[in-house]
């Protein structure tokens, strides 16, 4: 029979919750961007944007004749003004919750005591953060 | 016929009652869409139309939401599906399409991280001994894959799609075979490292109408195996859920269905890192992203929750298909690119 044993960890809830609910928030905001996109101000031209991938030009090619130059870090960050900065925010957002998730879970597990898994669970979500700070650099 | 068509609007009704929020979504993403059409400001350009492009954008998101489905029915990530296809059929840039792949490959994986995490199918030791190799070779990979596709132009990109389409037949034959998966390993001997982690758990067996408890084993093995699965997502753009759950099943000894929600949750971890880099270089172009990651959700949630009932092995038959190819063509596609030449087929 189904028993308390049976009930899930609580560190695993929180970080399944946070991600679960961080990501449909997420998608609220990506979806006012893409219609903002469409109907205002853009960072860049919608029209730019999809004409550009569907010609088959490379990022390098798409930001040079967009801005001029790669971003190289959270572009959107400075134009959340825009349809097309809005919309990138939505989809980051939608990611970022696997760092608190793994954080928090983290926390979690050494209040029970589990310090080798906490520690692991922290290392991973520093490992999340060294890639959203970009700092490995690509190129 | 009419008893059927009662049971479907009642799986239905209850999906609208249990998960309120997809309806919300749904109804949300339909409206915006509309919105677009109707009040559309863009401009078209010399390559496509302003309605071409809305075009593009809604028809993203319907196959996104196909591709999550299929994905759930054929217990493959939808990033298996997505870059190959993309990758072999089109001519669009290849980190465009393995940022956006790396979208396709994550969101239904993240979406369904909750449900998983509550079933207690995903065992939160596993999923965290596992996620720290993965999420290092998942940064790893991503950074090579940008690095190479500078370094090496056409040249590089042909590498990426001769390897891809090398590793799908891999892939391939596991989805096939099933790759020798156990439901239920017994291993023989635990190990004095796995022992030492409690990598053990237990979880209710509906099937069996029993409580499945479970160890396992060969820690070290796994743990490095898992930094090179995190390199082939980071590099590749694609979750290669199939080599997840196989090591955590044939190498590590879990339980088929303790492999398959760990995989699920690991694959969005290691895409979660990887994505960062190329979000932070400029590769995720967000307007073309954002429709594949609306359909993911979507799509995820509506297939575990819907669908059970369809026919997942024809199902999983389609996608080997497809998948081999895809397989083809990136093979032929990446033999042209890494020597110059034409092969005049397809």
């Amino acid at each position: 029979m189904k028993d308390e044993s049976m009930k899930a960890p609580l560190a695993g809830i929180i970080y399944g919750e946070i991600v679960y609910w961080g990501l449909l928030a997420a998608c609220v905001v990506v979806v006012i961007g893409s219609v903002l996109a469409f109907l205002g101000k853009n960072y860049v031209p919608v029209s730019y944007w999809i004409s550009s991938i569907w010609q088959g030009k490379s990022v390098a090619e798409i930001w040079k004749g967009a801005v001029g130059a790669l971003p190289n870090g959270h572009w959107y960050l400075s134009h959340l003004n825009t349809g097309d900065g809005l919309t990138a925010l939505g989809i980051s957002l939608g990611v970022f919750p696997v760092i608190p998730g793994l954080l928090l879970c983290g926390a979690e597990l050494i209040k029970e005591r589990e310090i080798f898994y906490g520690l692991l669970a922290i290392g991973c979500g520093l490992v999340v953060i060294i890639g959203l700070l970009g700092l490995v650099p690509a190129s | 016929m009419q008893k059927k068509r009662l049971k479907r609007k009642s799986r239905i009704w209850s999906l609208v009652t249990t998960v309120p929020e997809l309806t919300i979504l749904i109804l949300l993403i339909v409206g915006g869409y509309l919105i677009m059409a109707v009040f559309s400001r863009v401009e078209g350009t010399p390559v496509l139309s302003a309605t071409s492009i809305w075009l593009i954008i809604v028809g993203s998101f319907l196959i996104s939401t196909a591709i999550a489905i299929l994905a759930v029915i054929g217990g493959i990530g939808g990033g298996v599906i997505f870059t190959p296809i993309m990758l072999g059929f089109t001519t669009l840039d290849s980190l465009v399409i393995r940022a956006t792949g790396l979208v396709v490959a994550m969101f239904s994986g993240l979406i369904s991280t909750g449900p998983f995490m509550r079933s207690k199918l995903a065992n939160i030791r596993v999923v965290i001994y596992c996620g720290f190799p993965i999420t290092v070779g998942a940064i790893l990979g991503s950074v090579c894959a940008i690095r190479l596709h500078n370094a090496l132009g056409v040249v590089g990109d042909g590498i990426v799609r001769l390897s891809l389409g090398l590793l799908m037949i891999i892939i391939a034959y596991f989805l096939f075979t099933g790759g020798g998966k156990t439901e239920y390993p017994e291993p023989k001997k635990i190990d004095a490292l796995s022992a030492k982690l409690r990598l053990s758990g237990s979880y209710w067996e509906e099937s069996l109408g029993k409580v499945v408890n479970y160890h396992l084993v060969r820690a070290l093995p796994g743990g490095i195996m898992f930094i090179f699965l995190g390199f082939i997502a980071g590099f590749f753009g694609l979750g290669g859920g199939a080599f997840l759950t196989g090591t955590l099943n044939l190498v590590m000894m879990a339980p088929v269905k303790v492999a398959a929600a760990c995989s699920g949750v690991l694959l969005a971890i290691s895409n979660a890192t990887a994505i960062w880099t190329y979000i932070t270089y400029g590769a995720l172009i967000a307007i073309f992203a954002a429709p594949w990651m609306l359909g993911q959700v979507v799509g995820g949630i509506l297939g575990a929750h819907l669908l059970i009932n369809i026919r997942a092995g024809f199902v999983r038959k389609v996608l080997i298909a497809i998948l081999l190819v895809s397989c083809f063509k990136l093979v032929l596609k990446g033999i042209e690119e890494i020597f110059g030449i034409n092969i005049p087929i397809i």
